[in-house]
């Protein structure tokens, strides 16, 4: 054998010896899930790489609600999607935006803006939750799902706001010009030239903010109690409560959970590395 | 269709003053290039003019309107970048189109327009291809589509040459060329290329260091240099410099270092004994039997011409020879100029000195 491919071939062996028990520790607790999922309750705990009968009864008793932890399975799954979505939308709203003053038209003040968004991130979210608790009731918001979307929105902006500041400073600024001269307003350099530009990064920070809202848990029990009121996740946590709790319907839950963030990164994979990597290199 | 005058414009980025006070008369119909070398203020000229950078000082008028506080979009200029600065997601009909759509202007007018630009430039084929399917020239091409569709007052081109081949930058000259023949719009060019400014230019502004060096028509900047550093960019190869003093007791002659004497045909008054530098263009030397000896060097045939680098006496000068000699380095050969086509300049100042 060659020299340089015997080389290479020991490269790869040793890449495959770190890379495969990488993969079978990051797959295992998936495939945990999966296993409780399919499994009937008297044997879920028995330790079996595959369940003697595998069935699909779970996920009948979550989708019927037929369980007392999963009255409001439906409700609460809406829940979750409509703040996930409402976080994306008004995080893109005010990172794009952001963006564009500070990086386009170059106000006063925007160094100071993306240095204290960054100087945000200091503090841990888990240190700010009972501060925004506190908070969201000044404000009187307690118990309503706008706290929620709004304290996810404090949490993602201010990285959405570098990478979108970053992503903009690479598109060149002879288009502006070009635009300016054909006679556009900074409105329509914002509408007709700079979002189409920026779609990969908007697309891969919109789902940043909506994922980021998906699996949040400690924001949500806090600032939401009533049952109808709360995301998944706040449910699923409340399976834990008692001495017998359903770990096949906690498992079951959690698996159909995942499916839409999965669901969601494969469809737009192609702009997630891009869209969040753009303007990390000058090219 | 509009004259453009600048009257002792002057710009400063902060506290770094760029350009010092330039005076340039464009008149309606006018073909002027800018040309320098890099960092002369040329480039910052432009975009004073097209609104993109403020004046500190001074005034520009487009139509005989003074448009030092107007926005670009109302001073009714279109621009060719340099890279193009096509929109990238839209197709080349889009790109063509996109100021008549920020009007809001009528689709069939602007279809009208968009088709007419196509066709002189020969893009028709090419309307609903996006910028990315198409070469450098196809693609400086569409930028000079989308300056057409605006149908301005003055067309600012910024180097749009510079990122062709050679020989696509050579068919590109003619063809802007041929456009402003055909058009007749005012047009500003700044370049760094001599050459495309002697082919291009109804007049030449010649720019060094923030300040306009002299204005003129392409062969009077050739023949009649004002200055030494007029004499030294405009021509290519490049005139030839040599030190030494007049001598004007008797025979009017130009006297080098070395005790050899080259002929002059005139001087100032009073010139006896004056530093000067001596200017020859390379194809300004004959060979003569009475002339001056010189050492070849190198020999560089183009086909067309042969050039000839040799050392004339101490000073190493170029010299370029129509006619096919068989030279090589080391030829020892006799060159002789023409006194009525020399050029003479003060050595401390640079100056010309004969009328």
């Amino acid at each position: 054998m060659k020299l340089s491919s015997l080389r290479s071939v020991t490269t790869e062996a040793k890449l495959l010896l770190i890379g495969i028990p990488l993969l079978i520790w990051t797959l295992l607790p998936i495939y945990h899930l999966f296993l409780f999922s399919i499994s009937p309750k008297e044997s879920a705990f028995s330790g079996k790489l595959w369940p003697d009968h595998p069935t699909l009864h779970n996920f009948a008793v979550v989708f019927k609600q037929e369980h007392y932890y999963l009255q409001h399975f439906w409700q609460q799954l809406w829940n979750s999607l409509l703040i996930a979505v409402a976080t994306g939308a008004l995080t893109l709203f005010i990172a794009t935006g952001a963006a564009f003053a500070i990086s386009r038209l170059k106000v006063m003040g925007g160094r100071m803006v993306m240095n204290l968004a960054l100087f945000t991130y200091f503090i841990p979210a888990a240190f700010l939750a009972v501060p925004m608790y506190r908070t969201m009731g000044l404000y009187g918001l307690l118990n309503n799902q706008w706290a929620l979307i709004l304290a996810m929105v404090t949490i993602a902006t201010p990285y959405s706001i570098w990478v979108l500041k970053q992503a903009s400073d690479q598109l060149p600024v002879e288009l502006d010009e070009a635009a300016v001269i054909d006679g556009a307003s900074p409105m329509q350099l914002f509408r007709l030239v700079y979002i189409p530009l920026m779609a990969p990064s908007l697309v891969a920070i919109g789902t940043y903010a909506l994922l980021l809202a998906w699996n949040e848990y400690l924001y949500a029990f806090l600032l939401l109690s009533k049952d109808t009121d709360v995301t998944l996740p706040v449910a699923l946590g409340n399976f834990l409560a008692a001495d017998d709790s359903p770990w096949e319907l906690l498992m079951t839950t959690g698996l159909i959970y995942a499916l839409p963030p999965a669901a969601i990164y494969y469809v737009f994979k192609r702009y997630m590395v891009s869209g969040l990597t753009a303007g990390a290199v000058k090219n | 269709m509009a004259s453009v005058a600048i009257r002792d414009v002057r710009k400063s980025f902060g506290a770094a003053a760029v350009i010092h006070g330039v005076d340039v008369t464009i008149t309606d119909g006018e073909f002027v290039v800018l040309v320098g070398p890099s960092g002369c203020g040329k480039s910052t000229l432009l975009r004073m003019i097209a609104g993109l950078e403020n004046i500190t000082s001074g005034a520009i008028s487009i139509g005989g309107r003074v448009v030092n506080d107007l926005p670009p979009k109302e001073r009714d200029v279109a621009m060719v970048f340099q890279n193009y600065a096509l929109y990238p997601h839209m197709t080349v009909a889009a790109n063509m189109a996109f100021s008549m759509k920020l009007r809001g202007a009528p689709k069939d007018e602007t279809e009208k327009r968009v088709n007419r630009a196509a066709e002189i430039l020969g893009l028709l084929q090419l309307l609903e291809r996006y910028p990315r399917q198409l070469s450098g020239g196809q693609r400086q091409r569409v930028a000079m589509g989308r300056a057409i569709v605006r149908d301005p007052q003055v067309f600012l081109f910024d180097e749009p040459l510079s990122n062709l081949d050679a020989k696509l930058r050579v068919q590109m000259r003619t063809e802007i060329k041929e456009l402003h023949l055909k058009l007749k719009t005012t047009t500003v060019y700044v370049t760094h290329d001599q050459i495309e400014a002697m082919t291009m230019a109804d007049k030449i502004v010649v720019m060094h260091d923030g300040l306009v060096e002299q204005i003129g028509a392409p062969l009077e900047l050739y023949d009649r240099p004002r200055n030494l550093f007029v004499a030294g960019f405009i021509g290519s190869p490049a005139m030839n410099f040599l030190k030494g003093v007049v001598r004007a007791n008797g025979k009017l002659e130009f006297e080098r270092p070395d005790g050899s004497r080259l002929p002059l045909a005139a001087a100032p008054s009073g010139s006896d004994g004056r530093k000067a530098i001596y200017g020859v263009r390379p194809e300004h030397f004959v060979l003569a039997e009475s002339g001056a000896d010189a050492i070849i060097q190198v020999v560089e045939p183009t086909g067309s011409e042969i050039q000839v680098v040799a050392k004339l006496g101490a000073e190493e000068i170029t010299a370029v020879f129509r006619e096919r000699h068989q030279f090589k380095p080391g030829d020892k050969i006799r060159l002789m100029t023409d006194p009525r086509l020399v050029h003479l300049f003060d050595e401390s100042s640079g100056q010309r000195l004969i009328a």
